[in-house]
């Protein structure tokens, strides 16, 4: 008998060493760019489906896309002494007072999919761009065969993000002599600068063979012109993110390819790397999330389960 | 307005709740929440919120003087990013100094061209600053080409401090809009140009019979206004250490809110300063107990409409009961 309580206690005291993760609720903050682009929509049910399966509470804000909103968001968070803060800023500059006021009360904050220049980011969630631009065009070029006009819709010039992924597109498509980029607009990522960047191309260039788009949205806008043109044969138009109305729209063959990042796997991958921050890790300054190409015949296979 | 003061002379107690409604609002969202958030009476977040706050006052105060004078401009937004921008390409160039100067003159331009459109040309308020807030937006974005405005450097570091530094222990971008407060507020309220714009917002025709040049007047507010807005943007970019191209959308929506919240009247002729500052806050402290509360973001919209609506309707049937 003394020989079984013991042991119960032996288990006990193992089991109470072996919880504390659980045992201990965290509080995390996300500061989002929005509440009502698709991207960051999915990310924040990614953060909030890893954070519920830790135990762990989130506590949201958002900023409509204003930069000076989303400062004093953090310093909402901040306030409230949360144990870490995930945050996706607008701007890598405009967000330094934030990164400064969570470093102040020893918060650590972890950019995820946009990084800051701030010194006070403790960690970065990021995609490996250059080489996410570069199989967009690797792919391009071989479903092209190796000739055509290339138009770019880029993202907001500015954005680091945005110049990598252009930055590794324009490498690698400078080996296919037969594919000149005659076009490139550094633009905001809507639907509207995609439509009307593809028009004024489509006008320019009638015989474009591939489109790159900074992102979903646009090439979303693109594909809208390129049908309105009458032109959906032969002309290549790339996206990235793998939002599902883009998903869908590769599966129906409006779109050709984009880039599968998850919002989903973004969220809880963010999660992931600030409980190993939280456990005491200390990876690299960046931690790279895996991408896939998403064309017609896989597009489908990655649209989010439905919510309930 | 002296009849109601005279009515109610004997019950000087529920005349201060009639006038003081805004500021019973205020009390009342920062009672709420603190009973609900340990964390709102913090240091640190009663630092958050006059750091929040103190764009929009700066951006209210020459709200007031247009309100007042019978006017709004929709402008101010537009006017918060020009200024921005303007003062981080020229710092880049020249001084920090002479960067916050060219920014505010860009944002007195702005507000100079408004005044006399409306004043001289008598072009519908709504109309004129509509036009304007297109037309700066349009140049915020051509003169930076839809870039922040950073430089290889970033901005100069004197710069930089205004927007970090403090002063016993509070933000200086707190403690200026606190000594335009007393400026502007002493320039409205105790001086014959202050009576001036009151008589022009109250009664345009009998304050011209009475002699005043009411296009200077309202001229002049609209200048007021866009000068503010312009050093609302120079701290902008001092707290954003960028001149940010997208900045202020919907600026003016909201201070038009919260001037009106102080119980301004959009008749003209009728506000003042601190109560509008009242109306600043009410705004401020309900976005930040809301995040502190973790209401849901399509929440706390709604909320925010609502609240917006209710002090507004409370101050109206407050009016109508005297």
């Amino acid at each position: 008998m003394k020989r079984l309580l013991a042991m119960f206690a032996a288990v006990f005291v193992l089991a109470l060493n072996a919880m504390p993760v659980h045992a201990q609720k965290k509080v995390i903050g996300l500061a989002l760019a929005s509440d009502t682009n698709p991207f960051y929509i999915v990310m924040r049910r990614g953060v909030e489906i890893r954070a519920k399966e830790l135990g762990w509470e989130v506590r949201v804000v958002t900023a409509n896309e204003d930069v000076n909103k989303q400062v004093n968001g953090v310093m909402d968070l901040v306030a409230q002494k949360v144990d870490g803060i995930l945050i996706s800023p607008i701007d890598a500059v405009a967000t330094g007072a934030a990164y400064e006021a969570a470093h102040k009360a020893n918060i650590p904050i972890i950019s995820i999919a946009r990084g800051a220049q701030s010194t006070y980011q403790t960690l970065f969630v990021a995609m490996d761009s250059v080489q996410i631009g570069r199989d967009i065009a690797a792919w391009a070029a071989k479903s092209a065969g190796g000739k055509g006009k290339v138009g770019m819709i880029a993202g907001p010039a500015g954005a680091n993000v945005f110049e990598e992924l252009a930055q590794g597109f324009k490498e690698q498509m400078a080996m296919h002599k037969g594919m000149p980029i005659v076009f490139e607009h550094h633009v905001a990522l809507t639907r509207e600068q995609g439509l009307k960047q593809a028009e004024d191309l489509l006008v320019a260039h009638p015989d474009v063979r591939v489109i790159y788009a900074g992102n979903d949205e646009l090439a979303l806008g693109a594909a809208q012109a390129v049908a309105a043109a009458g032109k959906k044969r032969g002309v290549l138009i790339t996206g990235l993110n793998g939002i599902p109305p883009a998903l869908a729209s590769v599966t129906k063959g409006d779109m050709d390819l984009t880039v599968v990042l998850s919002p989903m796997i973004w969220g809880r991958l963010g999660v992931d790397v600030m409980a190993g921050w939280l456990k005491g890790e200390r990876p690299k300054q960046k931690v790279f999330i895996k991408h896939i190409l998403a064309t017609k015949e896989n597009a489908a296979k990655y649209m989010p389960p439905k919510k309930k | 307005m002296t009849m109601r003061q005279g009515l109610n002379a004997a019950r000087p107690y529920s005349r201060f709740l009639r006038d003081q409604v805004p500021l019973l609002a205020l009390v009342a969202v920062c009672a709420t929440t603190a009973v609900l958030s340990e964390r709102f009476l913090s240091p640190v977040n009663l630092n958050n919120i006059l750091l929040q706050g103190c764009v929009m006052a700066v951006i209210a105060i020459g709200m007031t003087f247009v309100i007042i004078a019978g006017g709004f401009d929709l402008s101010v937004g537009s006017t918060v990013a020009l200024a921005g921008t303007v003062s981080a390409w020229v710092m880049l160039e020249t001084h920090w100094s002479l960067g916050a100067a060219a920014g505010i003159a860009s944002g007195a331009v702005v507000g100079y061209l408004n005044g006399l459109i409306v004043a001289r040309l008598r072009v519908n308020p709504f109309i004129t600053t509509l036009g304007s807030m297109v037309v700066v937006r349009g140049i915020v974005l051509l003169i930076t080409d839809g870039r922040p405005i950073v430089g290889d450097e970033g901005l100069p570091d004197t710069f930089l401090e205004l927007g970090r530094g403090r002063l016993f222990g509070v933000h200086l971008l707190v403690w200026l809009p606190l000594v335009l407060f007393a400026v502007f507020g002493w320039l409205l309220h105790m001086t014959a140009y202050g009576k001036r714009i009151f008589a022009t917002g109250g009664n345009r025709d009998a304050a011209f019979l009475a002699g005043i040049d009411v296009e200077r007047v309202t001229a002049s507010a609209y200048a007021w206004c866009g000068t503010l807005a312009g050093v609302a943007g120079v701290m902008l970019a001092a707290r954003l250490q960028s001149g940010q191209p997208t900045v202020g959308e919907f600026y003016e929506l909201t201070a038009i809110a919260a001037v009106v919240l102080g119980g301004a009247s959009l008749r003209g002729g009728d506000g003042k300063l601190y109560k509008s500052m009242i109306g600043v806050f009410i705004m401020v402290v309900l976005a930040n107990s809301l995040n502190l509360l973790n209401v849901h973001s399509y929440w706390q919209r709604v909320a925010i409409g609502l609240v917006i609506i209710a002090a507004a309707a409370a101050d109206q049937i407050k009016s109508r009961n005297t």
